[in-house]
């Protein structure tokens, strides 16, 4: 039997994030290969140095540290108040950065993926680069994603010419250039001489090609979606700037990143934000380059057709600041930049739930957790606290976890240094129950629970254990009456890939799913006391101010998609109000109750598929926002109330504003099969 | 007709519409064996036979060895007559070469004076068996492509057997339309299924199963040799001869679209591939299969046609293990050309010849007689139509 060890770590108080903690402190059979030599995607925020001081300042851990070549001279050289950097470092750095007695100035650690020491080249050097010229009114399209079908002819101006000015594809080996410290960078010269090489009697063979682009080699277990009949990517990107070839067409051209799809199989937890970070930031380094004839930096719309559940949901999460970062007012950029993003799927998938007034019964919420067996992949929770400043942090509650068949509960209270370990017979540790406060912007404690996966092949001593976990929250008296928000965090393995997560989510008995016609309920039945909502399921990744956010609804029903994502947010630190009150509009995410998602392009060339979701919604937009950036005069999110104005589709179930924003917009419907 | 390499040939008489052929016999007219029909035949005869004519007319002789008795023939017996003329135009010899077998397909001509015979033959395939080394290298691949399993479940359940329906799917194939062609593809799959098997037994290469538990086919895997593939044996041979139909067709559509003939041997690769994909076979397989499928086309459009033919060299521990299967290694559709040769850092591991004809290389009338049917089936349909 196991059981709960409070505070047990005297050091635990001098760590900066205790899920990076968790899983760099796994028994050694849960990595792949010595613990200390895996390297790992970090995204480090460094406060008031440069990223040349970071480095100085690690210099005894320089074999452990690759910061990438992305990041040039001037990157390296600039000081900013708070710095994100995706660097890529092993264990023994990531330890010595994620304890505050080290004193490197470091805010925060959020630890990525693990990445095979051959996608990486600590040689590369950064490189010049030289300006693109395009027509006036041209518009730059990025696109964030995994599997993208790069020789997908929707994305060529002819047999041989492709339209992509840059891809980094993080799914393959870096070439011999010396060019990219990570994955590999195809400029279009590039692209269109693989183009040519694999054109055999005026076809080509695009097997072939992504066998060269090196996106596919199943001998070396290099694996991409474009594999497959249908990939996110390659959907993704034609509907947001697939155009059919033709001259014209160079008139719209594209920068891409395919993000690695073996991040999904990483065993210890599942963050892209690190990866999103450096694709994000060597994007924009592309963007920069275009110029206009008239010598104008040419306006650019991002996708990025991801979500996340976790996240303090408040606007000031590590992605909010992503695009603040680079685009927002501090940014000394002229080009003009919109980003659309979807607001997420999580709005039926229990994984989000709320403490406050209406479902505390004296003070308490009681919540069950279920974590599946068969699930090879850790169980994170996150519990965010409400608002407070760093120097007082309140003891707003206590927390209690009992694991299925436990005969005691692990309990901490919300204050530093709080801490408990979960062992088992053998004295081996199987869960962590940690409190941390998260500073800058966010000025909230936040208490994460990890667990370790349920089944291993390697190994069964130290497995966490699968059933009905209890996660019991007691606010304490006279402390803020604020919600307190919880989220599972995802490791639902996707479709092609092979890590074998499975989804832990809330299960109160009281969370009513169907209506009386057992249809699911899209919205929280009115007056419900259950802690479990789909209030409040927007995707992290878009609680920022800045980008267009897009739901997704069905066309011929006309209503809101039973899986969309809604709002409120939580109010941030600055002010009362939420940054924003749930997606800005809602476009197509699939054409009916049973032709579930839209039509976009398969993975070859002339192929078509269905994928769901508000991560097709996305990209529909980003396409109408990209036919109207060059002349709109106000924000993206300004737009998009306008482009719902000018061209409506009513929903009849009438969504509230949570659910939509501004309604749902007709997108037009060129990129399906005549 | 129900044998062949792979265990699949019984599909032979499940590609249901060809198959309805042997309908003809619920009409109840030849060879019925039905003891009603016997007992009435019996009694019909009895009740209107009659007295015995004492004169017959002229009966005029049969005409020998000619292919003009083939239209009057059951689909059974035309395919015993054509495989007796195939079967005795190849030989297969075993030795070994640096402790690994090498398997020589050779190709018979024979000069005929009178009853006097001089048989020649001349080396139209060399194979030699890969490494263990280079087949547990190969591995990789095949634990790479498991993960496409999914995608490809349905092509690879349904190619199984003879994958007809994929070939018909590019060049527009049906009974009704194209019987001679289709009768032509069994032709050729069932001469290649002897030579396949003789060839996997004499190199003995075993299947990715033997090599490590984790393969796990997600079918069940053959009890013959892997190397070379039977798949993309008679997936290249039937891709390669249906290029040559559609070429000598000189339809407009056909005539020299070399996308025609690129199209066909995509097919021909996703079929070999998807055999990968299943667990079943290494990419090499695949390759040395593709090279004697390639290389058999020629040799029985020579047999049908005459004109050139191809001898072809596979010597697989040259092969690059690292590498995968690709087919534009080794042919070209754009004149129906195989690669003179393909290397690898390790040294020269294909290499094809064009032989052309001889005096003593004549084709065989009936098959003649067959691809000149099939051959008018790919014919556009116009002044000419009397062709």
């Amino acid at each position: 039997m196991e059981k709960w060890l409070p505070n047990p770590d005297p050091d635990a108080i001098h760590v900066v994030d205790h899920v990076t903690f968790f899983r760099l402190s796994r028994a050694d059979h849960h990595y792949a290969d010595d613990p200390d030599a895996v390297w790992w995607s970090v995204l480090v925020e460094v406060e008031g140095i440069s990223i040349d001081q970071f480095q100085d300042r690690v210099a005894a851990f320089a074999d452990d540290l690759l910061i990438p070549a992305a990041y040039d001279a001037a990157d390296r050289r600039a000081v900013h108040g708070r710095q994100p950097i995706a660097i890529y470092a092993r264990a023994p750095l990531i330890r010595h950065i994620n304890d505050r007695r080290s004193e490197v100035g470091v805010a925060t650690v959020l630890l990525g993926a693990s990445a095979p020491d051959r996608f990486l080249d600590r040689d590369a050097q950064p490189r010049e680069l030289p300006e693109v010229i395009v027509d006036d009114d041209a518009v730059l399209q990025a696109i964030i994603d995994d599997g993208i079908g790069i020789a997908h002819e929707l994305f060529r101006s002819s047999a041989t010419a492709t339209r992509i000015h840059h891809a980094r594809i993080f799914e393959a080996e870096p070439l011999a250039d010396g060019k990219t410290s990570v994955g590999r960078g195809l400029d279009r010269a590039d692209i269109d001489g693989l183009l040519q090489n694999c054109a055999f009697d005026d076809m080509l063979d695009e097997d072939l090609f992504y066998a060269r682009s090196g996106q596919v080699d199943f001998g070396k277990g290099v694996f991409s979606t474009v594999a497959l009949r249908r990939s996110h990517g390659t959907h993704i990107m034609a509907l947001a700037a697939g155009e059919p070839m033709s001259d014209a067409a160079q008139k719209h051209p594209i920068i891409c990143a395919a993000l690695p799809s073996r991040i999904v199989n990483d065993t210890t937890g599942l963050e892209m934000v690190p990866v999103l970070y450096l694709a994000f930031h060597i994007l924009v380094k592309q963007a920069r380059r275009f110029r206009t004839r008239a010598g104008a930096p040419v306006p650019v719309v991002f996708n990025f057709s991801y979500g996340n559940t976790g996240g303090p949901h408040d606007g000031t999460g590590i992605f909010a600041r992503l695009f603040d970062h680079y685009f927002g007012k501090d940014a000394e950029t002229e080009q003009k930049a919109w980003l659309t993003l979807p607001a997420g799927n999580a709005n039926l998938e229990r994984l989000h739930a709320v403490s406050d007034e209406r479902t505390e019964v004296d003070g308490t919420t009681t919540l069950d957790l279920t974590v599946l067996p068969d699930d090879r992949t850790p169980t994170h929770l996150q519990i965010w606290l409400p608002v407070s400043p760093e120097d007082e942090q309140p003891n707003i509650a206590t927390i209690s976890v009992r694991t299925p068949f436990g005969m005691d509960e692990g309990t901490i209270v919300t204050q530093p240094g709080q801490h408990a370990a979960l062992v088992n017979k053998a004295g081996e540790q199987i869960a962590w129950l940690a409190y941390q406060y998260i500073g800058g912007q966010t000025q909230r404690g936040l208490v994460t629970l990890s667990s370790n996966p349920t089944a291993n092949l390697l190994e069964t001593s130290d497995l966490g254990p699968a059933g009905q976990w209890t996660v019991t929250i007691r606010r304490n008296a006279g402390a803020s009456k604020e919600p307190i928000h919880l989220w599972v965090r995802r490791d639902e393995t996707l479709p092609g890939q092979t890590s074998g997560g499975r989804q832990a989510f809330f299960d109160n008995l009281h969370y009513k799913r169907f209506d009386r016609y057992g249809a699911p309920l899209p919205v929280d039945p009115r007056d419900t006391t259950c802690p479990v909502q789909r209030a409040g399921t927007l995707s992290g990744f878009a609680c920022d101010p800045a980008p267009i956010v897009v739901a997704a609804c069905t066309e011929q029903e006309a209503v809101l998609s039973d899986y969309s994502a809604a709002g409120p947010l939580a109010p941030s630190p600055q002010g009362p109000q939420p940054p924003r009150d749930g997606p800005d509009l809602a476009a197509r995410g699939d054409d009916s109750f049973v032709r579930r998602g839209v039509i976009s392009a398969g993975s070859r060339s002339g192929s078509w598929v269905r994928l769901a979701g508000t991560s097709v919604a996305s990209p529909q937009v980003a396409r109408l926002a990209a036919s109207a950036i060059g002349d709109a005069a106000g924000s993206g999110r300004e737009w998009s109330r306008d482009a719902v104005a000018r061209d409506p589709f009513p929903l009849k179930d009438h969504p509230s504003k949570t659910r939509t924003g501004a309604g749902a917009v007709r997108t037009p419907n060129r990129m399906t099969p005549d | 007709m129900s044998i062949g390499p792979e265990s699949s040939y019984s599909s032979y008489s499940s590609y249901s519409s060809y198959s309805s052929y042997s309908s003809y016999s619920s009409y109840g007219v030849p060879n019925g064996l039905n003891p009603m029909l016997t007992e009435a035949l019996i009694t019909n005869r009895d009740g209107i036979v009659g007295t015995h004519i004492d004169h017959i007319a002229d009966v005029a002789p049969g005409v020998p060895d000619s292919p003009h008795n083939l239209p009057r023939l059951a689909l059974q017996v035309r395919a015993a007559i054509f495989q007796a003329e195939l079967g005795s135009s190849v030989d297969i010899t075993v030795d070994s070469d640096a402790g690994l077998p090498v398997a020589t397909l050779w190709r018979r001509t024979s000069e005929r004076d009178g009853r006097a015979r001089k048989v020649s033959f001349h080396e139209m395939v060399e194979m030699t068996g890969p490494t263990t080394d280079q087949l547990a290298t190969q591995l990789k691949h095949v634990a790479g492509y498991a993960r496409i399993r999914p995608d490809r479940a349905a092509e690879i359940t349904t190619q199984v057997g003879v994958p007809t329906a994929f070939f018909a799917s590019i060049g527009f194939m049906d009974p009704a339309r194209t019987p001679h062609t289709i009768e032509l593809i069994y032709t050729a799959l069932n001469f290649s299924s002897l030579l396949i098997q003789r060839t996997k037994y004499a190199l003995a290469v075993k299947r990715p199963i033997e090599f490590s538990p984790q393969v796990q086919p997600m079918i069940e895997t053959p009890t013959h040799g892997s190397l070379p593939s039977g798949h993309a044996t008679e997936a290249f041979l039937i891709g390669r001869l249906l290029w040559k139909l559609l070429i000598e067709s000189k339809a407009p559509q056909y005539n020299d679209r070399a996308y025609w003939g690129a199209m066909l041997m995509r097919q021909a690769s996703r079929i070999a591939t998807n055999r990968t994909v299943a667990g079943v076979h290494f990419p090499i397989d695949s390759v040395a299969g593709a090279m004697l499928g390639l290389t058999l086309a020629d040799h029985l459009h020579a047999m049908c046609r005459g004109g050139t033919w191809t001898s072809a060299m596979f010597d697989a521990p040259k092969f690059d293990p690292e590498e995968d299967f690709d087919w534009h290694k080794l042919y070209n559709a754009e004149g129906d050309d195989m690669r003179r040769k393909a290397q690898s850092d390790r040294g020269t591991w294909a290499k094809t010849r064009q032989h052309k004809e001889r005096g003593d290389d004549t084709p065989a009338p009936a098959l003649s007689w067959l691809w000149t049917k099939a051959l008018a089936e790919w014919r556009d349909l116009g002044d000419d139509c009397d062709n």
